[in-house]
């Protein structure tokens, strides 16, 4: 009696750190597929297979919310060819034309400033999805200042030969889809966001339909 | 001297200017598939001497051994050693001499006015050829296409001259470019029958010749005789002769079979229009207009050779755009009709200062769009010129095989996939490279690439630890590049 009392106590109190700890689903608002004609199949291990349907969701904290939309957009590339540094953060995720940016030839960055310091949960980047395409070098770091110099952290890197020059890394290579990719931050602590990439499979250029940070504003 | 300086110079700087348009940075975009699988035919031509006209995959000689004396010249005499520049000289030379062509048919010597255009018309058709995109773009091109349009201009001007003076040299001259012509690629009737239709809509005063018949002989045995020694290799490939018939079942089958190359009808018309593609326009309106406007000149005014070069552009449209085949570098063939009548438009203006702001802000709005289209987006998609063109990562596979063969020099380098080019051309010279269009037994390699179809199949036969990345072989073709993990 004495021991399943015990037991009932503990998964109470299980119960009651989860409530404190609420995670729910990271609620993203995808733009429609764009891929015209079959894809060619590609089934590789070090990345996800093209998903025929919804991935699994990324959990975030409860009272995660959009951060990014409107938020002013700086880049290596100040005065870019194809769109606006406005389309990274306008909430237009089609990814027809006239929706995306381009930067010119290799390594480039956009950056976001959210305005203040806010615990990150989570970033989505949408590239250009209505081609199968693979963008080298993604880099996403987040850091307190907006020269990128004070705490700078790195939640992603697939920079595998050091192209960027930011350091070799080892996460994942992806083909671009309507889905984007979303980018578990860990409730990282940072008023800017900054994305690298170097070219892609098609191109040399680096293209941003859009890019969304979640999270909660610190208090 | 200084007269005839003062008369050439400014057709001098129409040429260097093409010269220049066609030569600056040639070897900065990468190759496509196509030019590199010629350039690799060359190679082996270049190191053997050997060559077998293929009528299944490839259109005529010319190409190839036009390109043999720039690799000597160049101290090119291996594959290995051939370089972008070298193989791309041929197109860029032939393009500049096509200007110059396009300025002597407008301006024949000592030529009637109402036969030719006039020498400030002729400059201006000349001008229109040297900055046109497509003219540009593929004169940048190890493809067969600007030869053609050379060797036809060529053909032109000789049977022009013949025409006037009645000398059995210009008609042997005539014979010798039609030869060449045939010997560059099967399309090449078309465009002699467009102008000989052309030539009998705008009935021409009689030749001077008083021995035509000899004179037709003779330029029908000289195109027979050029022909020939090209197709069968110098007398090495007999069979060539009769691949060169057979070639046109092939060509037959291409253009109105289910290619992939299938197009709307008005394809080629639109590449001069407007097009806007990813936020980049294209276009060549000004010229266009001009052109068109230089074809109701042409129908309203009795200069005979504006006549000529209207009927003849409009059969060559309408030919092309009754083909379902459709490649954007048959637009060159347009370029010199059109440039004829845009310069034909300009000279109809009865002001000569008003002739001249048009023409100059023409050129100079066609030359912003070469710009584009040759020097800023050449390998680009949206780029209408650069058609399923290899993307920049293919620069990439090289120094990538070089460092998985100095790792592991017993090892081969697998190219495994049902797409491959250009990589033959990108990986020349290094040895143990292999090509599989399916995936052999033994898949292991200091470097093995395999385009995405395949990977699943190469991955459960790899043995060992590889680490796998991305690199493109054109817009929408991915290859997975395996690597042994050290």
């Amino acid at each position: 009696m004495n021991r399943s009392f015990r037991f009932l106590f503990a998964l109470l109190a299980c119960a009651a750190l989860a409530r404190a700890e609420d995670r729910v689903p990271l609620k993203l608002d995808l733009p429609k597929p764009l891929f015209v004609g079959t894809p060619r199949p590609i089934h590789l291990a070090n990345l996800e297979p093209p998903t025929a349907g919804k991935r699994p969701d990324l959990l975030v904290p409860a009272g995660t919310v959009l951060l990014s939309r409107g938020k002013p957009v700086t880049s290596s590339d100040s005065l870019p060819v194809i769109g606006e540094l406005a389309f990274v953060t306008d909430g237009e995720k089609s990814g027809v034309d006239d929706t995306y940016v381009e930067l010119g030839p290799g390594a480039q960055w956009v950056q976001i400033d959210l305005g203040a310091p806010a615990k990150i949960a989570a970033i989505a980047v949408w590239h250009f999805h209505s081609q199968a395409r693979v963008y080298h070098a993604v880099i996403v770091q987040v850091a307190d200042d907006a020269a990128f110099k004070t705490n700078v952290r790195t939640l992603f890197n697939n920079d595998d030969d050091n192209s960027a020059k930011l350091g070799k890394g080892s996460d994942l290579a992806y083909i671009e889809t309507y889905q984007g990719r979303v980018i578990d931050a860990k409730g990282a602590a940072a008023r800017y966001v900054r994305l690298y990439s170097n070219g892609n499979t098609s191109d040399e250029l680096n293209h941003y339909v859009e890019v969304e940070v979640f999270g909660q504003p610190v208090k | 001297m200084v007269a005839t300086l003062q008369r050439w110079w400014p057709f001098a700087l129409v040429a260097l200017a093409a010269l220049w348009l066609r030569t600056h940075e040639l070897a900065r975009r990468p190759m496509h598939a196509d030019e590199a699988n010629q350039a690799v035919k060359l190679g082996e031509l270049l190191e053997t001497g050997r060559y077998a006209y293929d009528p299944g995959d490839h259109h005529g000689p010319t190409l190839y051994y036009a390109a043999l004396p720039i690799a000597w010249l160049r101290g090119q005499r291996t594959l290995a050693a051939l370089d972008e520049t070298t193989v791309r000289l041929v197109s860029a030379l032939a393009g500049t001499l096509g200007v110059l062509l396009l300025a002597a048919l407008a301006m024949p010597p000592a030529l009637s006015r109402s036969n030719g255009l006039g020498r400030w018309p002729a400059l201006a058709a000349a001008a229109f050829m040297a900055v046109a995109p497509p003219a540009v773009y593929y004169s940048r091109y190890f493809v067969q296409e600007t030869l053609l349009v050379t060797f036809t201009l060529a053909a032109l001007v000789c049977a022009q001259r013949w025409w006037r003076t009645g000398r059995g040299s210009w008609a042997l001259g005539a014979g010798a470019c039609a030869g060449l012509m045939q010997a560059t690629k099967e399309s090449a009737p078309l465009f002699a029958l467009a102008a000989l239709i052309a030539l009998a809509a705008v009935r021409p005063p009689a030749p001077t010749s008083s021995r035509r018949a000899r004179d037709a002989l003779l330029a029908a045995l000289a195109a027979v005789m050029v022909a020939a020694l090209f197709y069968s290799s110098f007398g090495a490939h007999p069979a060539g002769l009769r691949d060169a018939l057979a070639a046109y079942g092939h060509a037959w089958t291409r253009a109105n079979g289910d290619s992939g190359h299938e197009k709307p009808g008005w394809y080629y018309l639109r590449l001069f229009a407007w097009q806007r593609t990813g936020g980049l326009v294209f276009e060549q309106l000004a010229f266009f207009a001009l052109a068109l406007a230089g074809a109701i000149v042409a129908v309203a005014s009795g200069k005979k050779l504006l006549r000529w070069a209207a009927v003849y552009t409009a059969i060559v449209v309408a030919a092309l755009s009754l083909t379902p085949y459709k490649t954007p570098w048959h637009a060159v063939h347009l370029v010199p009709g059109f440039a004829l009548l845009a310069a034909g438009a300009l000279a109809a203006l009865p002001r000569w200062r008003i002739a001249t702001v048009i023409g100059v802000a023409a050129l100079a709005l066609q030359t912003v769009q070469t710009s584009r289209v040759a020097f800023a987006y050449p390998a680009d998609e949206r780029n209408p010129y650069a058609y399923v063109h290899s993307s920049p990562d293919v620069l990439k596979f090289r120094p990538l095989a070089e460092a998985a063969l100095s790792r592991a020099p017993d090892r081969p380098v697998r190219v495994i996939g049902e797409e491959y080019w250009p990589l033959p051309w990108y990986l020349r010279g290094l040895p143990r490279v292999g090509y599989w269009s399916a995936p052999p037994a033994d898949c292991d390699g200091a470097l093995v690439i395999v385009s995405a179809g395949e990977v699943g199949a190469v991955r459960a036969r790899l043995h060992g630890a590889y680490r796998e990345s991305f690199l493109g072989l054109r817009p929408g073709v991915v290859c997975v590049v395996f690597t042994p993990s050290p």
